[in-house]
């Protein structure tokens, strides 16, 4: 699907598997500025849209229709969250493809699809820039997150650092995604203005009543040998540092969905989910909105931040973050996806990803800190984390 | 002698220090053999805990905790009371990375790099002491005329052998790291002059 995106500048992906969408030119870009009613504003906006707009949708699909792509900031105090009404969008669902148009009244005519894949581009390598906060700092910061949660001030605390990189070429955000899309064929590979990653983790998912969401928390290595591989897999079911911390974002979860479907349905323990370069513990909750007019974006409020990205309690975690952590998330470990009109929608955490700047980028990685934690596994963990993503952008410093 | 396990104050063991408050004789080994784990027992003091290593070095407790526990911190000795003890030779070298951190190089990949040097210092290590044993210190068991002769060649053999072995790893280290980073910065050169744009 990303070589049916032409070569223009606001170019919009949310693709898995080659299916979901993608979108590209801008109809309404939708800015709802800062506090935790963004997500709701933002949304308000998309249905006073569709509301003046004259809407002929011949397919009836989730993604079809008007529809907005978007992403938010991690911190509610932070400017940049968007949520852009494209002008073209291709969906892909089941096998079906098809194309919604959306023309402002005196509109500039729109790019077609792209008819042939890109030519390659002249793509110098990705440089090592610096970090908002240095390693020994960031060292530190993981030992007094330790030492409170040792202390009982909290139960686990998710930290993470960033790496700036530069290029003598700008980094396209297509070509990182085709990258992303070849390694991690089972995430949702994603592209708003300049935020491009790959998400494993589903924050929500509604259709009609049914709602969906797949939490991952407790990782570990993978290993080219089957035998090796396998026990990696079965130290991490067994590890009672990654079960509670597993056990932290799965409830904070829980919590949200229960007080809004009777039915919601969760395994009991977490099983394994084995991406290309790690294995993840996960749980995949599911059930019916009990309130059928209960939007995505309504649940994906009350949802962020899982302790998956922030920590337990959420509010002593969110402060102890701003504390230690150093730096501005941006729009790192926050919802990313799309809504249409009548609140259905995907969306995922912006996990695994780098913003994109010209030829500048920062990548981001994070980890769940819990008691038994050790600074410097945490720091390893988060380096292996940003050499896989710089590795995606083009050749990492060791391939030369 | 003031001693503490707890809190920053600076806590520097002034009595006879050295490996001596550790090590004792092994009974088992005859003269040579006891007399050239002497000499192999580092005899420089060991004045600091990990409190005093920390003062001395400026650093933060969590990377000197860090460094322990990833065995890339290795103390001279166990000291009677389990405590370990460092000495000036472990401050310069906590230093020297401190030097490396501050010219840029990120302490998670000074950490890859420490490990992949203990990995391969370990077993370098491992076949020099094999090599030492087989070839010089066997010899000589084997040849001597007397227990006292056995003794003064093996410690003299020992004596020169370690700083020799020392230069020569050091030596070999830095030909290496300098024809590799003239090359290194030959090929970026190469591959930079392509007609690419300036840094933004």
């Amino acid at each position: 699907m990303l070589d049916l995106v032409p070569d223009v500048d606001d170019r919009l992906t949310w693709v898995r598997d080659d299916e979901g969408l993608v979108a590209w030119g801008t109809a309404v870009r939708i800015e709802p500025g800062r506090g935790p009613e963004r997500f709701v504003r933002a949304e308000a906006e998309l249905r006073r849209l569709a509301r003046t707009a004259e809407v002929e949708d011949v397919v009836r699909q989730a993604g079809s229709g008007l529809i907005g792509v978007g992403s938010f900031t991690f911190d509610a105090d932070a400017d940049g969250s968007v949520l852009v009404v494209p002008r073209v969008v291709i969906g892909r669902r089941d096998g079906r493809t098809w194309r919604t148009d959306i023309t402002p009244d005196d509109a500039d005519p729109v790019a077609e699809p792209a008819s042939w894949p890109p030519r390659p581009r002249r793509q110098d390598r990705p440089r090592y820039a610096g970090s908002s906060l240095p390693d020994l700092h960031w060292l530190d910061a993981v030992a007094t997150a330790i030492e409170r949660i040792h202390d009982g001030a909290l139960e686990k605390l998710v930290l993470a650092r960033d790496h700036a990189l530069w290029s003598r070429e700008p980094f396209d955000a297509l070509d990182l995604a085709r990258r992303l899309t070849a390694r991690f064929p089972r995430c949702h590979t994603f592209v708003v203005e300049g935020l491009v990653g790959a998400t494993p983790e589903l924050l929500l998912a509604r259709e009609g009543r049914s709602v969906r969401s797949r939490v991952l928390a407790g990782t570990t290595g993978r290993s080219d040998d089957e035998v090796e591989d396998a026990a990696l897999g079965a130290d991490l079911l067994a590890s009672e540092k990654d079960l509670a911390e597993h056990r932290y974002a799965a409830e904070s979860v829980r919590e949200v969905l229960a007080t809004r479907c009777a039915d919601l349905a969760g395994a009991p323990g977490p099983r394994l989910l084995r991406l290309d370069n790690v294995q993840h513990l996960a749980t995949t909750f599911e059930g019916h909105l009990d309130d059928p007019t209960t939007s995505s974006l309504e649940v994906v409020a009350a949802l962020h931040p899982t302790a998956a990205v922030g920590g337990t309690p959420r509010g002593a975690a969110l402060e102890l973050i701003r504390e230690l952590e150093g730096m501005d998330r941006g729009r790192y470990a926050a919802p990313v996806g799309w809504t249409d009109a009548s609140g259905d929608g995907e969306w995922g955490i912006a996990l695994r990803c780098a913003e994109l700047s010209g030829a500048r980028a920062r990548l981001f990685a994070g980890v769940g800190v819990v008691d038994g934690s050790l600074p410097e596994a945490e720091l390893e963990e988060t380096r292996l984390k940003l050499l896989a993503m710089q590795a995606a952008l083009g050749a990492s410093p060791r391939d030369g | 002698m003031s001693r503490s396990t707890d809190g920053d104050e600076p806590t520097v063991d002034d009595t006879d220090g050295g490996a001596s408050g550790a090590t004792s004789p092994d009974p088992t080994l005859d003269a040579p053999d006891a007399a050239l784990a002497a000499a192999a027992a580092d005899d420089e003091d060991a004045p600091y805990d990990l409190s005093g290593l920390l003062v001395a070095t400026g650093t933060t407790r969590s990377l000197l905790e860090a460094l322990e526990r990833a065995g890339l911190l290795v103390p001279h000795h166990v000291d009677d009371e389990g405590i370990p003890r460092y000495s000036a030779a472990d401050v310069a070298a906590v230093q020297a990375g401190l030097t490396l951190l501050d010219a840029g190089l990120p302490l998670g990949e000074l950490l890859d790099l420490a490990r992949r040097t203990d990995a391969a210092i370990g077993e370098i290590a491992d076949h020099a002491v094999e090599a030492f044993l087989r070839f010089v210190r066997d010899p000589v068991r084997g040849t001597a005329s007397s227990d006292e002769e056995a003794t003064a060649r093996l410690v003299t053999a020992y004596e020169e052998m370690l700083p020799a072995t020392e230069r020569l790893v050091a030596h070999h280290l830095r030909r290496r790291l300098l024809t590799r980073a003239a090359s290194r910065v030959s090929e970026e050169l190469a591959a930079d002059d392509d007609g690419l744009g300036p840094p933004p």
